[in-house]
């Protein structure tokens, strides 16, 4: 259910600029959007076009050089590290392209590991694990170790550890950039559901025009500037128009 | 984050690189068990010094001579400084002094058989009687009003034969004296006992009366055993006086000093005092009391005081040596952590991104190295124990060191806490710097794609 009425992330006049030696690189450069509660959004564009750097400033772990980002109400442009840590801890999940699961933990303690963050008693954010496991059909891999599993398991891994803070938005940055097409589209069609199921928001970053076409908004992103909005319907006519 | 799960976070760290961790807290074994093995043994030496001093006499008590020494010296006598009754009343009173004995000599000669002695019968009061250690006999009740003699073990060494005059210094034989088998016979009136010796046919002089002074006691060990008590007779002063007074009625007893009329004084004026002190560490404020008063004032902490200084400067050097060992055990510590957190940079932005909080990053850290500093502390401890163990039982160094059978590596209970707390603190300084480096590492790192 997306409700149109709740924004959750609020971007204004968003601008990164890196220094190069003399250079200048605007990474991003005004960038103005909304996504509301329940949506599932892609950013899409071409390599260097600043998708991750979009997504690693909404996700609070760059700072941008202007403009403003109101994530849930809150204004976390100007957060402290320290305060960015907590607000991701309270308020987001990642979704990382290589997966980023610890190799010293199985499964089941890969997922509970942001919950002991949070102080869950051990039995507790065990019992939760395992429910988020079953969720991306991870039935029978709950104690192999990280390195024990193919690409696609460990995502479905990093996709259940996400999901199982309960966030309120999740990222993801090419979450299937290292998989074969159908693993990739097995997993895409898992976050799809799960997400949906769970009410909760997605924000997605592919250099895939194809995958981008499951989000129900398409953010067009070219050389740091935001230069169409994809409406899911206008997508499926695109689609067929071709 | 639960402490418990940081812990476990830890160790299971230290776990996955198993041989680097163990090298690690080799090192802190190392430098923990020399900073304590080179403390102990310091602890030992020192108190090794205390026991060997101990055991010449009793620490806590001070002697007290009057500067004006009367007798024989000639000059001036000064009666405001004489050790009277009164005087030792005013030592009683100073703070830490728990007892009081004065000490009068009396001349006397000795007579058992075809044995004789000349020499001083030493009076003390009841509470110093009652620290000698009596071998044979026992101290007579305090309401007992007979004057009894308590000889040291050696005392026999001062006798000599009559007829042929010769003695332990002449034959290195031991007089056959036995003081609590037979009776002695005891003359205080020596100038007539001279006299009457040496004077010839023509003119002779009637001997003086003899006592049989029965024998209290002997001082425990053999003649060949030495002690604080050995050379001396003591006997109870009070009885002493009595004794004298009988004997000499109105004439001046020997010893006793005379006024410048040459007129004896109406009391007693002793030759020492002794002050017993509640404790060692208040030896020398009693003391420097004394001395301040007018006195001359001695005791063994004033030796020992000596002798602490430089046993000090050995604990120093000693530990000085442990202690770089210990710094380099350190640099070891702070050396793997930083390559743990090299290793680590991607775990620790994953878990940053995850929401870990910076502190508990940090104290994660912090715990790793502390905890090799733990384990190197317990595993140092024992091994410490363990060649202590050796040293005191199977080298028996304190017995060639000093002369003294006694440990010479000693690990108080303090020495054991405090070296696993030192460890642990070592470990987390050295941890420290790591730690915040961690804590401050970018999550960006766990985005980048290897
Ligand atoms: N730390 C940095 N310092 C300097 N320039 C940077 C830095 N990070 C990103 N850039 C630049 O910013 C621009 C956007 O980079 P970004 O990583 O966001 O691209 P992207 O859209 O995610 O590309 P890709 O699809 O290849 O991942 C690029 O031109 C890049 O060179
Ligand atoms: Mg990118």
């Amino acid at each position: 259910m997306i409700d149109k009425k709740t924004p959750i992330i609020q971007v204004k006049n968003l601008y990164k600029i890196y220094r190069v030696g003399e250079t200048r690189v605007h990474a991003l450069d005004g960038v103005d959007f909304t996504v509301y509660r329940g949506e599932f959004c892609a950013i899409v564009g071409p390599s260097g076009s600043g998708k991750s750097t979009l997504l690693n400033m909404l996700a609070g772990l760059e700072k941008p050089t202007k403009g403003e980002i109101v994530i849930d109400k809150i204004h976390i442009e100007n957060m402290t590290e320290n305060q960015l840590v907590e607000f991701r801890r309270k308020r987001v999940g990642f979704i990382f392209q290589s997966y980023n699961l610890l190799q010293t933990l199985n499964a089941v303690e890969n997922v509970a590991l942001p919950l002991s963050f949070r102080g869950v008693p051990k039995k507790k954010r065990n019992e939760i694990a395992v429910k988020y496991l079953k969720l991306v059909g991870l039935e029978k891999q709950m104690k192999h170790m990280a390195n024990a599993m193919s690409g696609g398991q460990q995502q479905r891994v990093g996709i259940a550890r996400a999901l199982a803070v309960n966030p309120k938005i999740i990222f993801a940055d090419e979450p299937t950039g290292n998989l074969d097409s159908k693993t990739t589209l097995e997993i895409l069609k898992l976050m799809q559901q799960v997400v949906r199921e769970q009410n909760q928001t997605l924000v997605m970053v592919t250099h895939d025009n194809n995958l981008a076409s499951y989000a129900d908004r398409q953010f067009r992103i070219v050389d740091g500037r935001i230069v169409k909005i994809i409406e899911r319907e206008e997508a499926a006519k695109q689609a067929e128009g071709d | 984050m639960k402490f418990l799960d940081l812990l476990a976070m830890s160790v299971s760290n230290l776990k996955r690189r198993k041989l680097r961790t163990f090298l690690t807290v080799l090192g802190v074994i190392i430098g923990t068990a020399s900073v304590v093995i080179m403390v102990s043994l310091g602890i030992g030496l020192n108190s090794l010094m205390i026991e060997q001093y101990a055991s010449y006499g009793d620490m806590t008590m001070v002697t007290v001579y009057s500067n004006s020494y009367y007798g024989g010296g000639g000059g001036e006598t000064d009666e405001s400084t004489f050790l009277t009754d009164e005087k030792l009343a005013e030592f009683q009173r100073i703070d830490h002094v728990t007892g009081v004995s004065p000490v009068l000599n009396a001349d006397a000669v000795l007579k058992q058989g075809a044995y004789y002695c000349s020499t001083n019968v030493v009076g003390v009061s009841r509470d110093y009687l009652e620290k000698i250690p009596l071998g044979q006999g026992e101290l007579a009740a305090a309401d007992d009003n007979e004057l009894k003699f308590y000889y040291g073990n050696r005392v026999s060494m001062w006798f000599s034969n009559e007829k042929t005059g010769a003695g332990y210094w002449d034959n290195e034989e031991v007089p056959p004296v036995d003081f609590m088998g037979k009776p002695m016979f005891v003359v205080f009136d020596t100038n007539a006992y001279w006299q009457s010796r040496w004077s010839d046919s023509e003119n002779p002089v009637k001997p003086p009366k003899k006592y049989m002074i029965p024998c209290g006691g002997v001082v425990e060990g053999s003649f060949d055993d030495y002690n604080n008590y050995s050379y001396d007779i003591y006997t109870d002063v009070e009885l002493l006086k009595n004794q004298l007074k009988m004997v000499f009625k109105k004439n001046p007893i020997p010893g006793q000093p005379t006024n410048s009329k040459g007129k004896p004084y109406s009391y007693f004026v002793y030759n020492q005092a002794m002050v017993f002190v509640d404790d060692m560490e208040n030896v020398l404020e009693v003391q420097q009391q004394l001395t301040d008063m007018g006195y001359q004032a001695n005791s063994q902490m004033e030796w020992i005081e000596q002798a602490q200084q430089t046993t000090g400067m050995v604990q120093l050097v000693l530990g000085g040596i442990g202690a770089v060992s210990l710094f380099v055990a350190a640099i070891g510590i702070a050396n793997t952590m930083m390559m743990s957190i090299y290793e680590r940079t991607k775990e620790i932005g994953v878990i940053k991104v995850l929401g870990c909080d910076m502190r508990n990053i940090r104290n994660m850290f912090l715990l790793e190295s502390g905890f090799i500093g733990f384990m190197g502390g317990v595993a140092g401890l024992l091994i410490s124990y363990a060649v202590g163990y050796a040293m005191n039982h199977f080298l028996s160094i304190g017995q060639q060191m000093m002369g003294v059978a006694g440990d010479i590596s000693r690990i108080p209970l303090w020495l054991a806490g405090g070296a696993i707390v030192f460890a642990v603190l070592v470990g987390m300084a050295a941890g420290f710097f790591p730690s915040l480096r961690a804590m401050h590492l970018s999550p960006l790192a766990a985005i980048r794609n290897e």
